[in-house]
């Protein structure tokens, strides 16, 4: 995205989250926002990315808190669904 | 006591633009505080929605009343989770902080819409809880006054983002065409 890189939260994983999020956001304006695409095309550089990322996570405080805050459920279907049948004027 | 804030705004790019943006919002000039963002899952659902679980790291900017009970915390850990349905073109997203819960919560749910094919409508709805006997409403109110004063620094931040974003033309031509 432009000059600036968003950078991870560990300095060793920035390089191949700048590698994934590049193929992500091709991939979803070019194919999942007009419906070419179901899968997500960037796994090759997601297994780098995210298997960093764990290492990395693992050695945190804060990460039985972070695993707790992702069992968060903030949207029921009905709640999707209820949005979008508000869209369709 | 909890608290609510509410906002809606509509921005003159279309859903692709604004959803791409939002994806991406983070560096922008306005937002220093943040440090980093991670994506922590990805994947489409059984009705073809993306869903996403991201880890955003903020520089804490507490209270000072705070700090005593906090220690040498300083960055806020925040997660976010977001659903885009392609078909309609909605976009829905959560944030709330990881750490601290305790003393604060604060949860941010966002929409966005597809307005008219040019723009796009952004509601937010802020909630604010605590359960910190004592300091209960203090924070609450500071939390309050500190996201209103911060509201217009996301919102030139995500325009900024936008900007950006249509100036690179080409993968956004959609946006031209619509023009």
């Amino acid at each position: 995205m432009g000059n600036v890189m968003s950078v991870s939260f560990a300095p060793e994983c920035t390089e191949a989250k700048n590698k994934y999020d590049d193929c992500f956001n091709k991939w979803y304006t070019e194919k999942f926002l007009q419906g070419k695409s179901l899968n997500n095309e960037c796994t090759e550089f997601w297994d780098t990315y995210i298997t960093c990322v764990d290492v990395a996570l693992a050695k945190q405080k804060i990460k039985p808190m972070l695993d707790k805050a992702r069992e968060d459920q903030p949207f029921t279907t009905e709640e999707i669904r209820n949005s979008a049948g508000t869209s369709e004027k | 006591m909890v608290l609510f804030f509410e906002h809606t705004q509509s921005y003159g790019h279309n859903f692709e633009t604004a959803s791409l943006a939002y994806l991406n919002r983070y560096p922008n000039p306005y937002a220093k505080h943040v440090l980093s963002s991670d994506t922590l899952e990805s994947y489409i659902d059984d009705e073809g929605r993306l869903r996403t679980t991201r880890l955003v790291v903020k520089t804490g900017r507490l209270p000072q009343f705070i700090k005593p009970f906090l220690g040498n915390s300083l960055n806020s850990w925040i997660i976010e989770k977001s659903v885009v349905d392609p078909k309609s073109k909605i976009l829905l997203s959560y944030t709330a902080n990881v750490d601290h819960r305790k003393f604060i919560k604060v949860e941010e749910y966002l929409k966005y819409s597809c307005d008219d094919g040019k723009s796009t409508l952004v509601e937010s709805k802020v909630k604010f809880s605590s359960n910190f006997v004592g300091f209960k409403q203090r924070i609450e109110q500071w939390s309050h006054n500190r996201f209103s004063s911060n509201m217009s620094n996301s919102r030139e931040g995500l325009k900024f983002v936008m900007n950006k974003l249509k100036e690179k033309g080409g993968l956004w031509y959609r946006e031209k065409e619509l023009a």
